[in-house]
C-alpha cells in the first residue's frame, strides 16, 4: 500500500510503539498533524508551551525508560523546545523531538518560522537528521531510536521539510527491522581483563565506596547493584542523579553526595581507599575542587560513555560497557572468589561511618515540631510528603533548596522515582515532567515538589493537567523568594539580596488553580502542616496544588565549602563549618 | 605540543560542522584544517580491516586538524569526537 509523508512519520512512530506524543501544532507541522487526525494508535498530548512537551515527554521517558517523542513546528515551535532538549542531554534522556521545518525550496531565505534547528540544537543532541525525502523516513526513524536508546541515552533531533510530508506524493511504506550504523558502535561486553582488576581492587579494599548515578538507572543495573553489594556490603552514596538506585533505607545506604550531600557521604567518598563509579561522572557539583577529591582513593569507572572516563578524575580501572552487564560479570567473577571476602577486613570502616552518621547525619526530628511559634520548616513538608506517601510516590521537582529538601528527606527505595534536572538544572521542569509521568503510570502517585520561583516558569501546563484529566499533586514550598540564590548571597555576598525576591508580587496560587478547574489549599501554620497534607492527598480524582509557606531564611546544609574546598569541607548549619 | 588529528568521517551534509563545533564547544583550539572525499581508498584500507566495513569511493572524508593539547587532553578530544555518530575513525597522525 502507497501512502504519503506526514503518515509514513505516523506510521514509523506506531512501528516504534510510541504511547504519546507531546506536542504543539503550527505551519511547518500541519500535515503531520493531520496524519495524528486521521489514526487512534498514538495520542498526542497538547501543550501549552513547546518547552512544556519537552520536558513531559523527559518525565515519562525517565519513569518508564521509554524514549519521549515531542513534536513542534518550525522557528518559534522549535526554539521553545531549546531548553528542554538540553535538559534531557545533560542527563542522558532517550527522546526524539520532530521539528518542523519550512519546505525544502525556502531553506535559507529566511522564509516565515524559518530557523537553523539542526543548527542551533546541535551543542545539545546526540545526534539529528534532516530528512530529504519522504522515502527516507522510515529509515531514520529506525536510527533516530536506536542512537537516542542505545549506549548512552540522549536526544535526537529530526527536522521535517514541510513538503517532505505532504500528502500529494505517495510511497510504498516498509519499515526496517533493526538499524545499523556503521560507524557506530556502543560498547557492549567489557574486557575481561578489566573485570578481574577490578574484582581484585574490590577484595583488597579496607575503605571502599560505592558510588553510583544517573548512568546505572539508565542502565536499569539496580537489581545487580543490589545483589553486587549483599556480597561486598560496602557503603553505598548515589548522586542526585542516581537516587534510588541503591535503596536509600538500606543500612549500608550514606544518603547522596556532593554540594547538598550528608556529612557521611562526602566524608567517606574522602577518606576513601577505593571508590566504585558507576554511571557517574564525577561532575563539579560531586569533586569540589578536583585536585583536592579523594586524596587517598583508587577509582574504578564503570562507564558506557569512554569520554566520561578519566576526564575530570583520572581512573585507576576503566570498564567499558553497559553497566548493567558490567556489573553482573563482576558478580561472576566475585562468586568464584567468594571464599577471598575477609568481613572483618571492613569493621573499622563502618564504625567510622557509623560515628560520621550520628554525629552530623541528617536531623529527621528537629524540622516536625507542630508549635505555630515557629515557621513551617521546608524540611518537614519533604518529611510529611514522604510519610503520607509510605516512600512510594514519583516525585518530580524543580531547581532551588526545595529540590535538595526533596532529594535530602524523601528517601527513595527504587530507581525512576525521582525525576528532576539535575544537569542543566531547569527550573520550570518539575510540573510538564509530572505531567509525562502521571500519564504513563495512572495509577501511581505523582508529586511535583516544586518552589513558587520554579512552578511559574511551565505555570501553563496547569491547563494542559485540566484537559486530560491528570490529578498530580503540586506540593508548593513557598519561601517567597527564589531562595537558593538568596542562600548564596547570604554566605558569598553579606546578605545583598540583589533581584531574589518579588516584593509581594506572587499570585493568589489558590485562586490561580481553582481558575483551571483543580483544587488549591493554603497552609500557613505549622498545626495545619501535617493535615492539611493528609487532606491533599486524601484527594484522589483532582489535581491539588499545595501552597505552603515556611521558613523564608532556611538554607540547605550540609554545603560545600567553594571554592577551593575539598569533599570533607562543609558549612553543616549557618555558623559552623568543619 | 602540536598535534595532527586524522580523522575518518561519512561524507554527508553536516558531518564536518558536528566535527569543529566540538571543538569550540570543548574550548580546544583548531590551529589548521584540511579536508578531502577519499577518492583513492588505498590508503585506508586498514580501516576497512580494523572496523570490519567496505568502503566506496567518495563515501567518507579525510579530515586533518592540528591543535596544541596535552597527552590527557587529547585522549578526551579523541574520545570525544569518536563518539560523533557520523565519525568512523578518529586518531593521532603519527606519521608527520
Ligand atoms: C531556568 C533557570 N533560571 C535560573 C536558574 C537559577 N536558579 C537556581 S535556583 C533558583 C531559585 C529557585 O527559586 P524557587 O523555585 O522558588 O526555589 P527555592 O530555592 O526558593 O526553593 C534560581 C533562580 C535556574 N536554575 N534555572
Ligand atoms: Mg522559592
Amino acid at each position: 500500500m502507497k501512502i504519503a509523508g506526514n503518515d509514513i512519520l505516523i506510521q514509523s512512530l506506531i512501528k516504534e510503539e510510541v504511547e504519546y506524543i507531546f506536542g504543539y501544532p503550527g505551519g511547518a507541522a500541519l500535515h503531520i498533524y493531520d496524519a495524528i487526525f486521521n489514526q487512534n494508535q498514538i495520542q498526542h498530548i497538547l501543550v501549552r508551551h513547546e518547552q512544556g512537551a519537552t520536558h513531559a515527554a523527559d518525565g515519562y521517558a525517565r519513569a518508564t525508560g521509554k524514549p519521549g517523542v515531542v513534536l513542534v513546528t518550525s522557528g518559534p515551535g522549535a526554539t521553545n523546545a531549546i531548553t528542554g532538549i538540553a535538559t534531557a542531554f545533560m542527563d542522558s534522556i532517550p527522546m526524539i523531538i520532530i521539528s518542523g521545518q519550512v519546505a525544502k525550496h525556502l531553506i535559507g531565505t529566511d522564509a516565515f518560522q524559518e530557523t537553523d534547528m539542526i543548527g542551533i540544537s546541535r551543542p545539545i543532541v546526540k545526534h539529528s537528521f534532516s530528512v530529504e525525502s519522504a522515502e527516507d523516513i522510515p529509515e531514520i526513524v529506525k536510527q533516530a531510536f536506536y542512537i537516542a536508546t542505545s549506549g548512552r541515552p540522549g536526544p535526537v533531533v529530526i527536522d521535517v521539510p514541510k513538503d517532505t510530508t505532504s500528502p500529494d506524493e505517495l510511497f510504498d511504506f516498509v519499515y526496517p527491522d533493526s538499524a545499523h550504523i556503521r560507524s557506530y558502535n556502543p560498547p557492549i561486553s567489557p574486557e575481561k581483563k578489566q573485570i578481574e582488576r577490578a574484582v581484585e581492587a574490590m577484595l583488597k579494599a579496607r575503605q571502599p565506596v560505592i558510588y553510583a548515578g544517573g548512568g546505572a538507572i539508565n542502565s536499569n543495573a539496580s537489581s545487580e547493584l543490589i545483589k553486587l553489594n549483599d556480597i561486598l556490603d560496602f557503603p553505598v552514596t548515589n548522586t542526585l542523579m542516581g537516587l534510588g538506585v541503591y535503596p536509600a533505607t538500606h543500612k549500608r545506604f550514606l544518603g547522596m553526595l556532593g554540594m547538598h550531600g550528608t556529612y557521611q557521604a562526602n566524608m567517606a567518598m574522602h577518606n576513601a581507599d577505593l571508590i566504585i563509579a558507576i554511571g557517574a561522572r564525577f561532575d563539579d557539583r560531586i569533586t569540589n575542587t578536583p585536585k583536592l577529591f579523594a586524596p587517598n582513593a583508587k577509582i574504578i569507572h564503570f562507564d558506557v560513555d569512554q569520554s566520561s572516563v578519566s576526564k575530570i578524575i583520572e581512573a585507576n580501572i576503566a570498564v567499558f560497557g553497559q553497566v548493567k552487564d558490567s556489573l553482573q560479570e563482576i558478580l561472576n567473577e566475585l562468586e568464584s572468589r567468594r571464599n577471598e571476602i575477609d568481613e572483618k577486613k571492613l569493621d573499622d570502616w563502618k564504625q567510622q561511618i557509623k560515628y560520621w552518621k550520628e554525629k552530623h547525619g541528617l536531623d529527621h526530628k528537629m524540622h516536625l515540631s507542630e508549635s505555630n511559634e515557629h515557621p513551617i520548616m521546608p524540611q518537614a513538608v519533604v518529611q510529611h510528603v514522604y510519610n503520607i506517601t509510605n516512600g512510594d510516590a514519583f516525585i518530580t521537582s524543580d531547581v532551588g533548596q526545595h529540590q535538595m529538601f526533596a532529594a535530602q528527606y524523601y528517601h527513595f527505595d527504587e530507581p525512576r522515582k525521582w525525576i528532576n534536572s539535575g544537569g542543566l538544572g531547569t527550573m520550570g521542569f518539575g510540573l510538564p515532567a509530572a505531567l509525562g509521568v502521571k500519564l504513563a503510570f495512572r495509577d501511581s502517585e505523582v508529586v511535583c515538589i516544586t518552589g513558587e520561583g520554579s512552578i511559574q516558569m511551565c505555570i501553563q501546563e496547569l491547563s494542559t493537567c485540566t484537559q486530560y484529566n491528570l490529578p498530580i499533586k503540586i506540593i508548593n514550598i513557598n519561601n517567597e523568594a527564589l531562595g537558593m540564590v538568596k542562600q548564596w548571597q547570604d554566605m558569598n555576598y553579606s546578605g545583598r539580596h540583589s533581584e531574589s525576591t518579588y516584593q509581594s508580587s506572587l499570585p493568589n496560587f489558590v485562586e490561580l488553580v481553582e481558575s483551571y478547574g483543580h483544587v488549591g489549599i493554603k497552609i500557613e501554620k505549622n498545626s495545619d502542616l501535617k493535615k492539611g497534607l493528609e487532606e491533599a492527598f486524601a484527594i484522589k480524582d483532582k489535581l491539588v496544588f499545595v501552597d505552603v509557606y515556611v521558613d523564608p531564611d532556611e538554607h540547605v546544609y550540609p554545603m560545600l565549602v567553594a571554592p577551593n574546598g575539598s569533599l570533607k569541607d562543609m558549612w553543616l548549619s549557618k555558623d559552623n563549618k568543619v | 605540543m602540536q598535534r595532527e588529528l586524522s580523522i575518518i568521517l561519512e561524507n554527508k551534509p553536516g558531518a564536518l560542522v558536528r566535527v569543529v563545533g566540538l571543538f569550540h564547544q570543548r574550548g580546544y583550539n583548531i590551529e589548521s584544517l584540511h579536508v578531502d572525499p577519499v577518492t583513492d581508498l588505498t590508503k585506508f584500507r586498514y580501516i576497512e580491516e580494523r572496523l570490519d566495513l567496505k568502503l566506496e569511493e567518495n563515501e567518507v572524508s579525510h579530515l586533518l586538524i592540528k591543535t596544541t593539547v596535552s597527552d590527557n587532553l587529547l585522549r578526551q578530544i579523541l574520545r570525544q569526537i569518536n563518539k560523533l555518530i557520523d565519525v568512523l575513525l578518529a586518531e593521532e597522525n603519527l606519521d608527520t
